[in-house]
């Protein structure tokens, strides 16, 4: 083919796909990440000598601006009409590539892109002339799917301008007002009867030391206030159908049981008492209650959990009155989902760090909470005992390991880090000094990792406040036991101090507190319904850390604040806006874009056997439909591309190889195969 | 023995003058640029640990706070101003009361008004005793030894010396217990103590770890003033018949410029302290306490009343001699019992002591694995 490099082609005939394929080859150095293992010039003439191959180029960094012109001008002018690179992995630079390719006037998906980063260089460091033949191979298999790519386009949907957020903490009142000033229906849905979340329950905040309530009062506000925005408290998301820009979401929301004007006086008549959740289970509240003053919505709710019947009775004014609990379902039509559900506190089991055996070691969420409830000037106490000396301890339920840490029910521990805890529990410690500066204070940590600006300022007050920090592994836990009957304090903390070698150090205390880590809310029934999928840490995971921080892997479902990982007030809200933000680009032009890579089924082949239905895992991505051929009506295999993920399984299981995935089909599969076993020598490869 | 934490102790080292001990993040910067630290005494980080947990009895057992010597470059390089060298520092002198058996040196230490009140007391004895024992005062001509007579003055002298003796005994004792009975934990055999006792007049003499610091002039500054105190002292305690006296005696006289030696160097060696300590010039003068200033301006009171005597009774002014000598006889009592076992000027005998207790323990750890080393050779 020695004419190939010089012929000139128009750019209109390159969009046909029945031309003779012109292959454009480009190998990435990546900077040093590809160039210092794999010879990519030796890459680039190998390849040079396959077949349609008309131009092999290589570049420092072919993702740079220089990089894709170079690429746009040799579809433009050297007449290239598929395209391949070898560079970092696709999930990287795949959509530049085809900004680039489409830019030219192709047709995006005449481009395919060779993972010859992860997949070789970084993985075969050690071994240049095997990843340099790697990288031909990988690529000799792109070049071989290239020259049956098909003009593809992307899925078009009209969509819904709604937006539907679940989940009443912080986060999830930020997306919906963000939402909502983007000119887009909100609906917010809060399981408890009352917004707020986990912020209502703090006092001040990091780094700035404001009032919770005083931020959190007016973002509530605002939200309730909204005329886009419809508030559903005491609801649950319970069906999911639809797709991105079309989904059908029946919400499931249970009486309050009272109304504004039997309220207050069922809170009065209620005598039966439960911990109060607000705090902890330091406190009781009734069953008729309302979660913290000032709260939304002021109306008060009956505490069904507790109910087990499903009613209450209570005699109000002489008059015997049943409370009942109707539950009501009702549907809504949206376009895209916020998952918002946020944390829990971590509980510690049953005596770790002496918690639930001792009645002096607290949790960090109950220890702010009693701080609350300790009126200015009053002496700490702890069940009547004065507290002298006190203890807090890191990590727990944080960075645990396995065969140290006791597992939790489903045989995991938490190994992640949870963030928030080193700062909270320094402004804990920093509040607690300046209220009480004759107590004894002992900070045992880990680690600590107070990350954030402005966090390290807790630190530093602390440690210039007379606090004693000690350091323990994670490998040698503290332990807390009852002193012996001598002794002043009640309790000891035994720790292995390693800022003092590592000797046993004994702390008497009379009050430990435990800063808990974050878990994420139990969302199982929520989890199946949308797809989603938690990581191993059980944490909802994002389709990529870095480039993709806040959408799941189902399109039209992001996430936004704690449902995703631990996080502080201000990095949930910027989650929360970012979220908001992704919904508001996909929906307010009225259509969602989908990648085309579905399934797609050859009515000629399909002989309507179901095979693919009864294997697919998604609902409504694939189903038997009538259709009228050469007159008769049969039932064939339809895809909505809507629901499809373009998993492949379908396409396996048809016997008559009726079905193929747009951009991945068999066809393609076999040359690649085909190119990645090929003796090499034939073409006149000698490094074979 | 469990070690518990005490956050006490380090309240009451605020009171020794512990500037910021709280700050510290245990990084080790301090011993790593120490030049004095070892190994075996990695101090400032280990003792400034000790005291944030609060672990009493291991410090009283510990030499190192004796083994710095206050270079302060822990202090200059410190990332948190924890002023660890002057943590030390308040640890010498927190040890140094709890070292003195009578328990005065921690009132001393801890307030003012007990060290002020104390030395006035001393002044009322020592006008007392004058009053009660003095001789007649001669006009015509100067004849100190009339006025004060040099049996009693030598005698109160001795007395003196043996009460202070006896009473720094038994602090050096309480020292002795503290590191090597409570805190050796290894067994020290005789020969030990004989064969390391060398430590003792060496580093009295030569004072030769502060010259380890990488600036010598405080270590040569001390050098002078040790000089003058030392030969001073041996001149009053061993020759006081021949130094105090009516002869007038020509310049070139050995009692007359070894006198002015041992003066000068008295006045130079303290006066740098006090004029360093005002002008906080280098590290070791940045934090001073009232025990800090109290030493060097007693030494200079000392010397100066000494050399007024000196003069008045040259130029043949017998009634100024007389008063200058009774100013100077306030001085010296004052120094032994405000600044002496109990305080600042016993650190002359619990720094090469410490030496020596360290030494004495290291050599024993080394025998104590040596045996099993010279078995195996026998083998």
């Amino acid at each position: 083919m020695p004419d190939k490099e010089t012929s000139k082609l128009e750019p209109s005939q390159m969009k046909t796909d029945t031309e003779e394929p012109r292959i454009g080859v480009y190998t990435c150095y990546c900077g040093g990440n590809i160039g210092f293992v794999i010879d990519c010039e030796r890459v680039a003439d190998e390849l040079g000598k396959l077949p349609n191959v008309v131009v092999t180029r290589t570049d420092m960094s072919m993702c740079s601006d220089v990089g894709q012109t170079m690429i746009e001008e040799d579809i433009r002018e050297h007449g290239v009409n598929r395209v391949v690179i070898g560079a970092c992995a696709p999930s990287l630079h795949e959509q530049t590539f085809r900004g680039t390719v489409s830019r030219a006037g192709l047709n995006p998906y005449f481009y395919h892109h060779v993972g010859i980063r992860e997949q070789d260089s970084w993985v075969h460091s050690h071994d240049h002339e095997g990843a340099t033949k790697k990288a031909i191979r990988l690529m000799s298999a792109g070049i071989a799917k290239a020259r049956l790519l098909e003009p593809l386009e992307p899925i078009k949907l009209s969509a819904e301008k709604h937006a539907l957020v679940i989940g009443g903490g912080v986060a999830g009142l930020r997306s919906a007002w963000d939402l909502s000033r983007r000119g887009l229906k909100v609906t917010l849905v809060e399981k408890s009867p009352f917004l707020g979340g986990h912020m209502a329950q703090l006092e001040k905040t990091f780094p700035s030391g404001e009032e919770a309530g005083g931020l959190l009062g007016p973002l509530i506000a605002n939200v309730v206030s909204d005329p886009n925005i419809t508030v559903h408290t005491y609801s649950e998301v319970t069906g999911v159908r639809g797709y991105v820009g079309d989904f059908h979401i029946q919400i499931t929301q249970q009486s309050r049981g009272v109304d504004d004007t039997l309220g207050e006086a069922a809170m009065q008549a209620c005598k039966t008492e439960v911990q109060d959740e607000f705090n902890y289970g330091l406190t009781n509240r009734k069953l008729v209650y309302k979660a913290y003053p000032g709260c939304y919505p002021s109306t008060p709710a009956v505490d069904w959990d507790h109910c087990p019947d499903g009613y209450l009775e209570l005699e109000i004014d002489g008059r015997q009155i049943k409370l009942e609990n109707q539950p009501k379902t009702f549907d809504i039509n949206t376009g895209a989902v916020v998952v918002a559900t946020g944390f829990q506190p971590y509980t510690p089991l049953k005596g770790e760090y002496g918690y639930l055996e001792h009645p002096e070691v607290l949790t960090l969420p109950q220890f702010i909470r009693l701080l609350t409830l300790i009126p200015e000037g009053k002496e700490l106490q702890l069940n009547g005992h004065r507290v002298h000396n006190i203890g807090f301890v890191h990590c727990v339920g944080s960075r645990q390991i396995e065969g140290i840490h006791e597992a939790q029910e489903d045989g995991q521990v938490n190994n992640y880090c949870s963030r928030v805890c080193c700062t909270a529990t320094l402004q804990a410690i920093n509040e607690l000094r300046q209220r009480y500066p004759d107590l004894n204070i002992v900070d045992i940590y880990e680690d600590i990792r107070t990350y954030g600006r402005g966090h390290e300022e807790y630190y530093a007050e602390a440690s210039a406040n007379q606090v004693l920090f000690m350091r323990f592994h994670g490998e040698e836990p503290a332990e807390v036991v009852r002193a012996t009957d001598g002794d002043k304090s009640p309790l000891l903390i035994r720790v292995k101090d390693y800022l003092t070698w590592g000797e046993e150090i004994e702390v008497p205390v009379d009050m430990v507190v435990l800063a808990v880590g974050m878990m994420p809310t139990s969302i199982e029934d929520l989890i199946r319904l949308l797809k989603v999928s938690p990581g191993t840490d059980r944490f909802l995971l994002e389709v990529h850390p870095k480039l993709r921080p806040v959408e799941t892997a189902v399109p039209g479902v992001v996430l936004a604040g704690t449902a995703q990982g631990p996080m502080n007030i201000k990095e949930s809200i910027a989650a929360a806006s970012a979220a908001a933000s992704k919904v508001a680009v996909l929906l307010s032009r009225g259509k969602v874009e989908l990648e085309p890579f579905v399934a797609h089924v050859d009515h000629e082949l399909c002989t309507g056997s179901g095979e693919c239905v009864e294997v697919c895992a998604y609902e409504d991505a694939i189903s038997l439909k009538p259709v009228s051929m050469d007159g008769k009506e049969v039932e064939k295999a339809l895809v909505t591309s809507a629901n499809c993920v373009g998993c492949g399984v379908c396409v396996s299981a048809c016997p008559n190889l009726a079905i193929d995935l747009q951009g991945w089909t068999l066809k393609q599969y076999d040359a690649m195969v085909d190119a990645l076993v090929m003796d090499m020598s034939a073409i006149g490869v000698k490094h074979e | 023995m469990s070690n518990r934490v005490d956050l006490g102790l380090l309240k009451e080292l605020k009171e020794y003058g512990h500037v910021n001990v709280e700050a510290c993040f245990n990084c080790g910067n301090c011993t790593a640029i120490c030049p004095l630290s070892t190994d075996e005494t990695p101090f400032p980080r280990n003792n400034i640990r000790l005291l944030q947990v609060g672990l009493k009895e291991r410090i009283l057992q510990s030499t190192d706070p004796w083994l710095c010597y206050y270079c302060g470059e822990c202090s200059e390089t410190c990332p948190r101003d924890a002023e660890p060298a002057e943590a030390q520092m308040a640890l010498r002198r927190w040890l140094t009361a709890q070292y003195d058996w009578t328990g005065l040196g921690a009132r001393f230490y801890t307030s003012n008004t007990w060290a002020i009140g104390a030395l006035l007391f001393m002044t009322v004895i020592v006008l007392t005793l004058i009053a009660l024992f003095h001789g007649p005062m001669e006009t015509d001509h100067v004849e100190l030894n009339t006025f004060a007579p040099i049996h009693i003055v030598h005698l109160a002298d001795l007395v003196m010396a043996v009460a202070i003796s006896l009473y720094l005994f038994m602090n050096v004792y309480r020292m002795f217990s503290f590191i090597i009975l409570k805190g050796a934990k290894v067994k020290i055999p005789l020969s030990i103590y004989l064969t390391e006792a060398w430590n003792l007049p060496y580093q009295f003499l030569t004072q030769k770890r502060f010259s380890e610091c990488e600036d010598r002039r405080p270590w040569l500054n001390h050098m002078i003033l040790a000089s003058g105190y030392a030969l001073m002292f041996a001149i009053i305690v061993l020759f006081l018949n021949w130094f105090q006296t009516d002869n007038l005696y020509p310049l070139f006289n050995p009692q007359r410029w070894l006198g002015y030696y041992a003066a000068a160097a008295l006045i130079y060696g303290a006066g740098m302290a006090i004029w360093g300590r005002a002008k906080k010039d280098r590290q070791l003068h940045k934090y001073s306490q009232l025990s800090d200033w109290l030493f060097p301006i007693l030494l200079i009171l000392l010397a100066v009343s000494g050399l007024l005597v000196h003069i008045f009774r040259y130029v043949g002014m017998p009634l100024a001699t007389y008063y200058a000598y009774v100013v100077h006889m306030i001085f010296v009592p004052s120094i032994y019992f405000v600044v002496g076992p109990m305080g600042k000027w016993a650190h002359l005998f619990y720094r090469p002591l410490a030496i020596y207790f360290q030494a004495v323990k290291e050599k024993a750890l080394v025998a104590q694995t040596a045996p099993a080393v010279a078995s195996v050779g026998a083998d």
